[in-house]
């Protein structure tokens, strides 16, 4: 499903600031595959994910989507394929249009927007079935401007939008890192279940460990832009929190973020 | 204002309501403004005044909804416009002037369209600073202005047919024709842009002015949205000159200075009446700010302002309007730093 070859990414090339954020770092994601990635700050996490939907060139090496080579299309060509969801509740929602344009507007995900009228009937109720099985009682409030949903409710309204044309890859950058426990918790269940549902390959960063187990698959460690460790199957089923660290500990001079500490 | 105290004791307001307060305030400056627009035009004005401002605030209407689609929908200040706008008096002109005043609107319209993808383009593909791109293209159109006008600085169209007297000659005698044609030109303005704005298309450029990200997540290319929001923003600007230039038989090379500054101004005004919630509110601000502009202008030229004063007026406007916030905000600290003082003397 998604193929990386030798990806090479460079920050700041030829200067004293020169750091290599993702060296030769080669993947294989399978379809169907819900895979975690954890790190420290400044693993490549982002970067990894910037890469694979074009916000960031790579350097050199390639990136295959669905067999196709997308390494050198631009960010708004691959999202064609990709859903992405930001760590910033605010960057995946427009907050002066009405929930419903927002809708809308990513469910021309892929199509060319032409001079048709941007919402029809029939996507109304599409629209409000889909948010009714949120929970959030959005569906009875889609004419409001997204500005007023709180972070939860934006961040649970971009997962819509993400996945309402279900995308070949969904992208979740640290989704919940800027929600209150609770909501993020909330946030979660609802991507495990869209998830699930609709047979997403999906990527999800966290810092989260205990949340890296619990979810998907498959969980990626990357340190330093490289990956470290590969874990999935039976060996993923019995590993626990503790054991995820201490094998973390073991295999690189990092220092685990409080952050990663603190919360697992 | 004497009676506002009325408001903060309750006399007037039930305590129940209170939640309808802010409204109520918030109501004031705008019942304010509309009894001093109709003191205008009642008391000032002569019928002639009136018919002038109302016929240009119409026309100015277009400009203002031009600047509206880049200044609030796109959320950037597009300097093009002071030179678009000529550009649409000088198109407008030169084909009115060989007797062609309706190709000369439609093709007002598509130079004005042209200079907004020049702006797009080096902002978008070439990554120049928004408002350095404006100033550049702005700059350009000096020169092409002038070379469209054969290098007159002005044109007359004094005894040539415009679209104004072309409708002069078909509606009966003594109806207001230049209030027809204006306001006719200004519905179809109106009705294209909410058509447009309320397409798929429109609403990718709704988004990108509003969060870009979003936009290239959703699979929008969002450097051609702004290219296309600026083409339609200057088309509109342009076909302002352009019948502006034939309304008054007259195209002068250096009209369009400080249009942005003033259409900016009547949106500012408009929507201390209406907002800018919805697209309504939005076109309904410009439209009517607008026209309530050209009334206030009228009038403050009947009280004695010079017309070369006008763009002063407008640029106190402007910066007025934009440092309400900050002004109110200073306010409200220093009254609170007063009251903390007052507060510890008496303690």
């Amino acid at each position: 499903m998604l193929k990386l070859n030798d990806v090479n990414i460079t920050f700041n090339k030829g200067t004293v600031n020169e750091r290599k954020a993702l060296c030769e770092m080669n993947l294989h994601i399978n379809k169907g595959d819900f895979v975690t990635v954890i790190g420290s700050n400044g693993a490549g996490k982002s970067t990894l994910m910037n890469a694979v939907c074009g916000s960031y060139e790579v350097d050199s090496g390639h990136i295959l989507l669905a067999g196709k080579d997308v390494t050198r299309l631009r960010e708004h060509q691959r999202a064609k394929y990709i859903g992405r969801l930001f760590q910033d509740p605010l960057k995946g929602t427009a907050p002066n249009m009405t929930i419903e344009e927002n809708l809308g507007l990513a469910y021309g995900r892929g199509k060319k927007r032409t001079l048709a009228f941007g919402i029809s009937k029939r996507d109304i109720n599409v629209f409000r079935e889909k948010l009714a099985s949120l929970g959030l009682g959005l569906e009875d409030r889609m004419k409001t401007p997204v500005g007023l949903l709180s972070g939860g409710q934006r961040q649970a309204l971009t997962l819509m939008m993400a996945t309402i044309v279900t995308p070949s890859l969904l992208l979740l950058d640290e989704h919940t890192a800027a929600l209150d426990p609770k909501t993020a918790g909330k946030v979660l269940e609802i991507t495990n279940r869209i998830v699930k549902e609709n047979n997403i390959t999906t990527l999800m960063i966290t810092h989260n460990i205990q949340n890296a187990l619990e979810y998907g698959n498959r969980t990626l460690v990357l340190s330093q832009g490289k990956l470290l460790m590969d874990i999935e199957g039976e060996r993923r089923e019995n590993m626990t929190t503790e054991d995820l660290m201490k094998l973390y500990a073991d295999s690189t001079d990092d220092v685990m973020s409080d952050k990663m500490i603190l919360k697992s | 204002m004497p009676f506002l105290f009325l408001f903060k004791k309750g006399i007037i307001m039930d305590k129940s309501k209170r939640i309808n307060k802010n409204k109520v305030i918030s109501f004031i400056p705008k019942l304010i403004l509309v009894v001093v627009l109709l003191l205008i035009i009642n008391l000032k004005l002569t019928q002639t005044q009136v018919y002038g401002a109302l016929e240009l605030g119409l026309i100015y209407s277009i400009l203002a909804l031009g600047i509206f689609i880049s200044l609030r929908i796109l959320d950037i200040p597009d300097l093009t416009v002071d030179g678009s706008f000529t550009l649409g008096v000088a198109v407008s002109v030169i084909f009115a002037y060989n007797g062609h005043p309706f190709i000369g609107i439609v093709a007002a319209i598509a130079a004005g369209a042209i200079s907004g993808i020049v702006t797009g383009a080096l902002q978008t593909k070439l990554n120049v600073q928004p408002i350095l791109a404006g100033i550049i293209t702005l700059t350009a159109l000096y020169s092409i202005n002038l070379h469209i006008m054969d290098g007159n600085p002005n044109i007359s169209l004094w005894k040539k047919e415009t679209i104004f007297t072309y409708f002069q000659g078909k509606l009966p005698e003594g109806v207001p024709y230049k209030i027809i044609v204006a306001a006719g030109i200004l519905l179809i303005a109106v009705v294209f842009i909410y058509w447009f704005l309320n397409t798929q298309l429109g609403m990718a450029i709704r988004a990108t002015g509003d969060n870009e990200y979003m936009v290239r997540a959703s699979s929008i290319n969002s450097d051609r949205m702004k290219i296309i929001g600026f083409a339609i923003a200057n088309g509109f600007v342009a076909l302002s000159g352009g019948v502006i230039a034939q309304y008054q038989s007259y195209g002068d090379a250096n009209g369009g200075t400080g249009m942005l500054v003033a259409g900016a101004a009547s949106i500012i005004i408009g929507e201390v009446f209406f907002g800018k919630h919805t697209i309504v509110s939005c076109i309904l601000s410009s439209v009517v700010g607008a026209i309530a502009y050209r009334f206030i202008l009228s009038f403050a030229i009947s009280i004695g302002m010079e017309a070369m004063d006008f763009k002063l007026f407008s640029a106190i406007i402007v910066a007025l309007a934009i440092c309400v916030p900050t002004i109110k905000k200073m306010a409200t600290r220093t009254y609170r730093r007063m009251k903390d003082k007052g507060g510890n003397a008496s303690a």
